[in-house]
């Protein structure tokens, strides 16, 4: 039985630091999980996150243990190590077009309408940790959709949200994090 | 979170599913009643909404892995080439990239060359929109005939179209060295004149097109590209046929990626493009984009300022593009500042004030005829534009006209109906001068009750929306459990059904079979009540199956509500079940459901009602000789008439089924009918006998465990049928 299954039947029992112990193990599963996969692909192919995490999910907890409060577990730490990872190669490739040494994305040099891709993921980042204190629930939402791929019946089910909830968090929070990027300029 | 952000989330989502901006304005007014700060924030949240989602799906655009980012743990400087470097010098099909000539809103365009069949340079474009490269393709290869037949000396040819191996779309062109139209007008002063005649041979190139059968849908200077040929000046129309070939059904995918289109020349869409609705955009389409390319040649600037439109927002733009009336050229100059006036006046070869009188009058109004909202009222045609020019050129009447007074003022009306009924002062002064004031002071009346009825329809398509919203979430749920209950997830489906508080009126066949398997599984664990709660929907939602699963279905939910004692809700369902059944004429429907609800004593009513069918059953099966006789008919007979009390009857049916030593449910039912008839007309030896039969068949099923069963020994249900009936029994032998 794999690591995270153990775990998981963790914090199946209650038992309190369970839940944080998830985390570190998803995220090395998937770091491991994606390089084995680079060694069978040509170099230059991108994955998709979110296949990546099924996949991780299918292999790592076995058949029996895949109730869906685990799933919910799972899921919810999946994303969160995806967003850990995502967020540090889009920061990688924004200082490498800024030119090296830059640690933090500077947002006064920022045109908004010539932002790349990448400066978006981190400027939503940053957006996000605002609205995390803000709004707890309505920044989870964004983690497992954006980061974690999750669809709306997902997130709700994994938050113990009505659809309806989720719907109405995912548009207010999508609205809510580019207007805090626009007034930044 | 505080409450002010969650009133103002609500709010914001609520008006955000009113489609119907009158609808939406009146939910505000009211939601929003004293409280302008809340207006104003929702109000910006809807009016960055589409803003907002561009930004996300940008940013989730990027959320795709190189596989180098996990391998190395630090950061190396390349882990993604930039794929253009790579391609340079590659082979892209038959053709080798040269050189990156640009970029457009769509994608990238390089110079290439071609070695077969024949030795030439070509523009090569190669489309990124991260959409079906298979459709665009095919629905390219469909245009392509249409293509191939045009040949004129102003469109530069579309040659050929593929996939990369990374699979994005590309078209290959005859390769146009040359300018922006605009450009080229500017940079060489050519004056009003002159561009004039440069314009006429891009509308009869368009018209040409539109001839052949193909609209170009993107018509705008870096599509109109000034190439010299001997000294001479020629304007070539580039791009023909891709931005059909691109553009397709809209999904909610390809209105974001329609939406990157609009990023880039949203001063050039014709109202009905911009509004994105499927609504066929045909010949008109560009001759309103030739327009707005006439309003610039002649002025140095669109209509609409693009930076202007994108800075409001996807519904903004719409609306302005789609409401908004122009400003006529001539009047347009009058607005700018004095060293905008000199540059623009400068490029024209023309003097500012010569300028502007030059532009009044007939230029305006072709030029405005061309830009009509209703494109009904443009020109019909690219040449007909065309040829209004050349009697402008020629000193010669022009067809367009100035809109009369009262075609106008209908427009305005149309426009500012609430607000022209709301009887403010200001707006009537507005129409004043028109002299129809009190047509409206009488219209104002209607409007009041115009009003009300919005604010009534609103409620109630709300209402309506609602509901609708929950029956598709319930339609989705349903399909959701029913693949649960394929992969034996029978705990999740439950949850999930659990959740469905309004049905969906035609759930799918796989969709009333997750009620059902789930309704079995919690009833094998004894959870009763449960799956009486599964079962009973059932009943509501099973048209589909045809009547003898129906009958299986309503002997399981016979059997669960019995077996749970709440006799009210046994009533109810024996009830339903005689309005749904009761006038059958088909005998062996007739007799299961008459079983079915017999499994309690019943009272005077329901006797009453089940007599019809009894007798229909009677009929169907009296005549049926005794070697041919089905088994399972014994049932509903006998115990029909054990409630009827006539015993000896009763007991009649039973020995036909006694001492078949199958062990089926039915022989032990029928046992057990046969004890309680034999009881009752004095014969307790044997009664006594029977029932001890009867129970050591069905103690032992249940000991050795309940599962799914069978049509020949007894499915489930028929075990839970015959245990109720031997607890009725044993409570009236007194075991």
């Amino acid at each position: 039985m794999s690591e995270i299954t153990l775990v998981l039947q963790a914090i199946g029992r209650g038992e309190s630091k369970a839940s944080e112990d998830l985390l570190p193990l998803v995220y090395d599963a998937l770091r491991r999980l994606a390089g084995a996969r680079m060694a069978h692909e040509a170099a230059g192919q991108t994955l998709q996150p979110t296949a990546l995490v099924h996949e991780a999910w299918l292999q790592l907890v076995s058949a029996g243990e895949r109730s869906w409060q685990n799933r919910a577990h799972f899921f919810g730490a999946a994303a969160d190590a995806m967003r850990r990872i995502l967020i540090d190669k889009a920061r990688r490739k924004s200082r490498l077009k800024r030119g090296a040494g830059q640690a933090r994305l500077d947002i006064d040099d920022l045109e908004l309408a010539q932002t790349t891709p990448d400066d978006n993921v981190l400027l939503i980042n940053e957006a996000l940790e605002k609205l995390e204190r803000e709004d707890p629930e309505q920044a989870r939402v964004v983690v497992l959709k954006f980061f974690g791929g999750l669809n709306n019946q997902e997130v709700a089910e994994n938050m113990g949200l009505s659809l309806r909830t989720v719907e109405r968090q995912w548009a207010c929070a999508k609205g809510r994090l580019f207007r805090w990027v626009r007034a930044q300029h | 979170m505080s409450a002010s952000k969650q009133v103002e989330d609500a709010v914001f989502f609520t008006a955000l599913n009113l489609t119907d901006l009158g609808q939406r304005k009146l939910f505000l007014d009211q939601a929003c009643a004293g409280n302008p700060g809340l207006r104003a924030a929702v109000e910006d949240l809807l009016a960055a909404q589409g803003d907002a989602e561009h930004f996300i799906a940008k940013g989730r655009a990027a959320l795709h892995l190189p596989t180098e980012a996990f391998a190395s743990g630090m950061a190396t400087g390349a882990d993604e080439p930039t794929r253009l470097d790579e391609e340079i010098g590659t082979r892209v099909g038959r053709y080798k990239l040269l050189q990156r000539i640009g970029e457009g809103g769509c994608g990238v365009v390089y110079m290439a060359e071609q070695e077969e069949p024949v030795h030439r340079r070509v523009a090569l474009k190669e489309i990124k929109l991260g959409m079906d490269t298979k459709s665009v393709i095919a629905r390219f290869d469909a245009e392509r005939q249409a293509l191939a037949l045009m040949d004129h000396p102003n469109i530069a040819r579309v040659l050929d179209a593929g996939a990369t191996e990374a699979g994005r779309p590309y078209f290959v062109m005859e390769l146009v060295r040359g300018v922006r139209i605009t450009e080229y007008c500017d940079q060489n002063h050519l004056d009003t004149r002159q561009r004039l005649e440069l314009f006429i041979q891009a509308c009869h190139a368009i018209q040409h097109a539109h001839h052949k059968g193909v609209v170009h849908r993107d018509i705008k200077p870096s599509n109109i590209l000034v190439t010299m040929h001997d000294g001479v000046p020629v304007p070539k129309v580039i791009d023909f046929g891709i931005a059909k070939a691109i553009e397709g059904k809209l999904t909610e995918h390809t209105l974001f990626t329609a939406y990157e289109q609009l990023v880039g020349t949203p001063a050039y869409m014709s109202p009905e493009q911009a509004e994105m609705s499927g609504l066929d955009v045909d010949t008109r389409s560009d001759i309103y984009s030739l327009g707005v390319l006439l309003y610039e040649l002649l002025t140095g600037r669109t209509p609409f300022d693009g930076k202007e439109l994108m800075k409001s927002g996807l519904d903004q733009m719409r609306r302005t593009l789609r409401e908004k009336e122009p400003q006529r050229p001539s009047n347009i100059l009058t607005t700018l500042h004095g060293t905008e006036l000199k540059a623009t006046a400068e490029h024209r070869h023309a003097e500012a004030p010569k300028l502007i009188s030059l532009l009044k009058g007939d230029l305006d109004w072709i030029v405005m005829k061309a830009l009509e909202k209703d494109r009904a009222r443009r020109y019909e045609t690219a040449n007909g534009l065309a040829m209004d020019v050349e009697r402008y050129l020629l000193n010669e009447p022009v067809v367009a006209r100035p809109p009369s007074r009262l075609y106008r003022f209908q427009k305005l009306v149309r426009r500012n109906k609430l607000v022209f009924a709301s009887g403010a002062a200001v707006s009537l002064a507005l129409v004043i001068g028109l002299g129809v004031s009190t047509v409206l002071f009488l219209k104002e009346k209607e409007a009041w009750r115009e009003q009300a009825r919005l604010r009534e329809e609103a409620q109630r398509s709300q209402q309506r929306e609602n509901e609708l919203r929950l029956q598709a979430e319930a339609k989705e749920k349903i399909n959701q459990a029913a693949i649960y209950v394929s992969q034996e997830r029978f705990d999740e489906a439950d949850q999930l059904l659990e959740t469905i508080k309004t049905l969906p009126p035609k759930p799918s066949f796989d969709g009333v079979n997750a009620y059902r398997s789930v309704g079995e599984w919690l009833a094998l664990q004894g959870r009763w009540r449960e799956a009486a709660n599964r079962f009973l929907p059932l009943m509501q939602i099973d048209r589909l199956d045809e009547w003898r699963v129906v009958t299986l279905d309503y002997q399981a939910c016979g059997a669960v509500l019995a077996e749970c004692g709440d006799r009210e809700r046994y009533a109810q369902f024996c009830q339903t079940a005689v309005i749904n059944y009761g006038a059958t004429t088909n005998g062996d429907m007739a007799g299961r459901i008459l079983k079915t609800c017999l499994l309690m004593p019943p009272g005077k009513d329901l006797m009453a009602q089940l007599r019809l069918m009894a007798e229909v059953a009677d009929q169907y099966f009296a005549p049926i000789p005794e070697k041919d006789f089905p088994e399972w008919a014994v049932i509903h007979l006998s115990l029909w008439d054990y409630r009827q009390s006539n015993y000896g009857q009763a007991e009649a049916w039973g020995q036909r089924l006694a001492g078949r030593g199958k062990g089926t449910a039915l022989e032990a039912t029928a046992r057990v009918i046969m004890a309680m008839s034999c009881y009752k007309s004095g014969q307790a030896e044997e009664a006594r006998g029977e029932l001890a039969q009867g129970r050591a068949l069905i103690e032992g099923k249940f000991k050795a465990g309940l599962d799914h069963g069978n049509g020949a020994d007894g499915f489930w249900f028929d075990w839970i049928f015959a245990r109720l009936l031997l607890r009725e029994a044993d409570g009236l032998l007194g075991a």
